[in-house]
């Protein structure tokens, strides 16, 4: 089993507070990613699950036991820390081995020559270096297990330092942004890496990042975080069709959603620029803001009712796709669309353009950011 | 787990302080010592600064001098008589001059050579190199005797040359300077270059401005070091007491150590060990850094 | 890199005085070692070997040899150990970790000549604050502690402070007493030692990545002792180096605390080598023997050095 319960977690190092009434249930064999921009609190809460932080108040649940008073190294958790933390005068095989030794060596094995002489330290010894073994060639480290950490390249220590998670077999991995010491290619290459891992060992992941990339590729679930508190628990596909705030939305998806300001009438009818939406707001009679994905807006250079009048800003090119920043006519917003790469050969920076939305696609929020449902939906 | 913290925290007091004592005892002894009479000495009482009744002092009078003038409070007549027996101020004005010569012609001779070495290109660049690493295995204490029978030999013994000529070369100084050097990118000195600066401009005014830091702890490690160096001084100076450092003046002073002025003793040992102390406790995360540093490279 | 005959000027000097006063006085001192000169006679013969038959035959030089080994041995184990000891205590500390850094470091800033005179004033047998605090402290709880009266297998009326206080207070005389001497010297020498090995550890625990620790943890390594173990004796490595051969080279050129506490005795007992070519060469004019002892001397401190540098560095540093 490996479920873990946060409840009411707060976290303050001195005035400054970092967690804030934080709730968060871990289910079994999910992974779960702990998402959201540099120093909203992620690191900080893994590191209270894994024990290594106490937090100021609140409790922690692994399996349903309290373990508040428990320290780390007997919650039966494993990290993966960002500098992955390999003891660097031992061989990676010797690095495998340490919490093993550590664990199933009584303090009487562990004598350096002595130790030897005792009777079930031979078994032992052997159970420990097959474990090792076969968690290398999981991981396709074994040619690397008799080198020491300052000789393998980032990768290779990255396998290295879960390796040396893996052999534990824990209740949980938690992994502390373990890939951004990595270059591009490698990151990606060792997304699906782990999401296979994840597969095979059916373990609870617990996964923080700074990476919505990331977070929407590998998780099952991704919680998002923002200033300590946790906005959003939901699959990738939800965070990303339904964010719960305007907050998520924006630090989800890339390019950025676009925001337009409008205005809500006392029948909820909504109004933009020259647009009215089809579905009704719930909340009337107020400003509100319209989003909408780049991908969710099409470009063309013929005019049509419903589309709003633009010259292009600027192109960014990726290859595959390709998304215009266009100033909007008469007004002081911005829109980033995406266009397919045949219709961008002829339109260029300064190039006049009609932007169409598609329909059923507008997410609306209110000034403070928080999600407006429309009177159609439940 | 807060309570374990602070019992944990207490033992921990517990123990360094016991160690601090240990350490501060003979500081204490010099201290109350210093401030004490002779008969409280010698039977071990009075606390840490004596009654202070004012007396007359006997060897002060066997001195030749009336009763009035040696009579006080004793730890008056320690300070009083301990810089009248011997001059102290000489000692203390001759360290300061030995180890501040012995620092600037240290610097003056180490700075353009770990210059050369570690910016300019030459033949025999590398041999010269290995020469400064293995002079780095010669303490220079331990050639002390021959260096000795060189200076008797050239009529230098008993002179401020002698104190300070075996220290002029520093390769410890060498050494550093040219690892501190290494670290300056050579762009700055190909600028001074296109300027129009000289070789020798560039040492003296692009290089040492920068390394000002590894210069002040290369400072405090070579004055403190000569500051208080006994076996040298003691060796080459064998009979003009102009010359006495520090170390030798209090050597002096314990000369007669059967003799019954141990107050004035302490009150030398006192006022020569004070300068360095006093300059440390000021300053002692620089002495600290300083140390440290000239240490890890 | 630039071309230039600058160089001359600038290397010059440093390579000039590198030769005459390092280079030249240890030949000097080779050749010395195998005459029977003495400073200020106008000639002198070559005996060969036989200042060294001598060194390594006389009782004295045997005991000056066994002076400077014990000095050594004991200074250089305790002052590393009690360092180190003392740099983890201070790093652990939440507070006034500062204090007790001055303090500690105060006996290697001191002049050392002039704590030796202290420390002789603390021991003197009858004035010093040490004895009379043993003695005050007969029939009590000192005595029980000092006495070893704790340990099983002691009796309290045969301990070495009980015989004292019932023989007229006859506590040993620290400097003057032959078996308590050189250990004297040498707890002075770690007294003064120890600071500077603190600070030298104090800068390398403070390297270490505390995600190590972090992992140690994780891994399992609950006590101090394994994280100790596991992370930090390993990290301190070239420190450790660094710090032993330093205290080496100290310790083998002790000399201040003999000369004006001891002299080299009492018989013989703290006659290390330096005070020995001190002795032979400067006071008795006996220049030959004391080349040969220096020469002795310096091969020992390079070959140690050279040991400790370039066999030992490579295994240490990660």
């Amino acid at each position: 089993m490996g479920t873990i319960k946060l409840q009411n977690i707060n976290k303050s190092f001195g005035k400054t507070e970092v967690l804030n009434n934080l709730n968060l249930e871990i289910e079994d064999g999910e992974f779960l990613t702990l998402v959201g921009p540099s120093g909203c609190g992620k690191s900080t809460l893994l590191r209270i699950i894994a024990g290594l932080e106490q937090q100021t108040s609140g409790d922690v649940f692994i399996d349903d036991r309290n373990v508040n008073k428990t320290r780390a190294s007997e919650r039966d958790l494993a990290m993966v820390f960002q500098s992955y933390a390999l003891y660097p005068h031992l061989t990676v095989r010797r690095n495998l081995e340490t919490p093993l030794r550590l664990r199933d060596y009584s303090s009487l094995e562990r004598f350096p020559i002595l130790g030897n002489l005792l009777p079930n330290k031979k078994n032992k010894t052997k159970k420990i270096k097959e474990l090792v073994q076969k968690t290398s060639e999981t991981l396709k480290i074994t040619e690397l297990l008799d080198r020491k950490p300052g000789q393998l390249s980032g990768g290779q220590r990255q396998r290295a330092a879960l390796g040396r998670a893996m052999v534990r077999e824990p209740v949980a991995f938690l992994m502390d942004e373990p890939l951004s010491n990595l270059d591009a290619a490698l990151r990606v290459h060792m997304r699906s890496e782990l999401s296979e891992l994840h597969a095979n060992l059916k373990t609870t992941f617990i996964y923080v990042t700074h990476d919505q990339a990331e977070a929407l590729t590998m998780s099952t679930r991704m919680a998002v975080m923002i200033d300590g508190k946790l906005l959003q628990l939901d699959t990738p596909q939800q965070v990303y069709d339904n964010p719960s705030s305007l907050a998520v939305a924006q630090f989800v998806g890339s390019p950025k959603i676009n925001t337009i300001k409008g205005s809500a009438n006392s029948e909820g009818i909504v109004k933009f620029l020259n647009l009215e939406l089809q579905r009704k707001s719930s909340v009337k009679d107020s400003n509100i803001l319209i989003g909408i994905r780049p991908e969710h807006l099409e470009i063309s250079k013929e005019d049509s009712n419903d589309s709003i009048e633009g010259v292009v800003s600027y192109r960014e090119n990726l290859g595959s796709d390709m998304f215009f920043h266009i100033q909007i006519a008469g007004d002081n917003e911005k829109l980033i669309a995406r266009g397919t790469p045949q219709l961008t050969s002829s339109i260029n920076i300064g190039s006049k353009v009609f932007v169409k939305r598609l329909r059923g696609e507008a997410l609306l929020f209110d000034h403070n950011g928080s999600r407006i449902k429309f009177t159609s939906d439940n | 787990m807060k309570n374990n913290q602070y019992i944990g925290e207490g033992w921990k007091h517990a123990i360094l302080i016991i160690g601090a004592l240990i350490v501060l005892l003979p500081f204490y002894m010099v201290v109350s010592i210093s401030l004490k009479s002779q008969q409280e000495i010698q039977s071990i009482s009075g606390g840490l600064i004596g009654a202070q009744e004012v007396q007359t002092f006997p060897v002060c009078t066997k001195m030749g001098m009336s009763d009035e003038t040696c009579t006080m409070k004793p730890y008056v007549y320690n300070y009083w008589f301990a810089f009248k027996k011997a001059p102290i101020a000489r000692y203390l004005l001759n360290g300061l001059f030995v180890t501040v010569s012995i620092f600037l012609i240290q610097v003056l001779i180490a700075l353009p050579c770990a210059y050369a070495l570690s910016k300019l290109r030459f033949y025999g660049r590398e041999f010269i190199f290995s020469m400064v690493l293995f002079c780095l295995l010669i303490p220079v204490h331990a050639i002390a005797l021959p260096l000795y029978v060189m200076l008797a030999k050239i009529g230098l013994v008993d002179t401020y040359a002698a104190l300070i000529i075996p220290w002029t070369i520093s390769v410890f100084g060498i050494f550093l300077m040219r690892q501190f050097f290494m670290t300056v990118p050579d762009e700055l000195i190909d600028a001074a270059r296109m300027d129009g600066m000289g070789e020798y401009s560039i040492v003296w005014k692009v290089m040492l401005p920068t390394a000002i830091p590894a210069l002040l702890a290369f400072a405090i490690f070579s004055v403190v070091a000569h500051w208080n160096d006994y076996f040298w001084p003691r060796i080459v100076i064998t009979g003009n007491r102009d010359l006495f450092t520090p170390p030798l003046g209090i050597r002096e002073f314990r000369g007669g150590v059967d003799s019954d002025e141990f107050g004035p003793m302490m009150a030398s040992i006192v006022t020569i060990t004070v300068p360095l102390v006093v300059a440390f406790i000021i300053a002692q995360k620089r002495f600290i850094e300083g140390i440290t540093m000239t240490g890890m490279k | 890199m630039h071309y230039s005959k600058a160089h001359i000027w600038f290397v010059g000097p440093a390579v000039l005085l590198m030769f005459i006063i390092l280079i030249f006085p240890i030949l000097l001192a080779g050749g010395i070692s195998f005459t029977n000169y003495n400073l200020g006679n106008p000639s002198f013969d070559w005996i060969g070997l036989e200042n060294y038959e001598k060194m390594f035959s006389r009782k004295t030089y045997i005991k000056m040899i066994w002076a400077t080994a014990t000095y050594v041995l004991i200074v250089v184990p305790f002052s590393v150990v009690i360092g180190l000891c003392a740099a983890m205590l201070l790093n652990s500390l939440r507070f006034g970790a500062d204090i007790y850094k001055t303090i500690f470091f105060l006996p290697v800033m001191a002049t050392l000549l002039a704590m030796a005179i202290a420390w002789e004033f603390t021991l003197h047998p009858t004035m010093g604050i040490v004895n009379s605090f043993l003695a005050n402290g007969c029939g009590g709880i000192r005595e029980f502690l000092f006495g070893f009266h704790w340990l099983p297998w002691v009796n309290s009326n045969e301990s070495w402070y009980h015989i004292a206080c019932e023989n007229n207070n006859d506590f040993p005389f620290w400097l003057k007493d032959r078996g308590y001497a050189i250990w004297t010297v040498c707890f002075i020498g770690v007294w003064q030692a120890f600071g500077f090995n603190m600070v030298l550890y104090l800068a390398g625990l403070t390297s270490i990545p505390r995600e190590l620790y972090h992992a140690a943890e994780m891994d399992g390594a609950k006590s101090t002792w394994e994280q100790f173990k596991l992370v930090t004796w390993p990290m301190l490595g070239p420190t450790t180096l660094f710090v032993i051969t330093i205290t080496t080279i100290r310790s083998f050129q002790v000399f201040d605390t003999i000369e004006v506490l001891t002299k080299g005795g009492p018989s013989k007992s703290t006659y290390v080598m330096m005070y020995a070519i001190f002795e032979k060469g400067i006071q008795q004019n006996l220049t030959a023997i004391a080349a040969a002892i220096t020469v002795v001397f310096i091969m020992f401190v390079i070959l140690l050095t050279f040991f400790q540098r370039y066999v030992i560095e490579k295994r240490v540093h990660y």
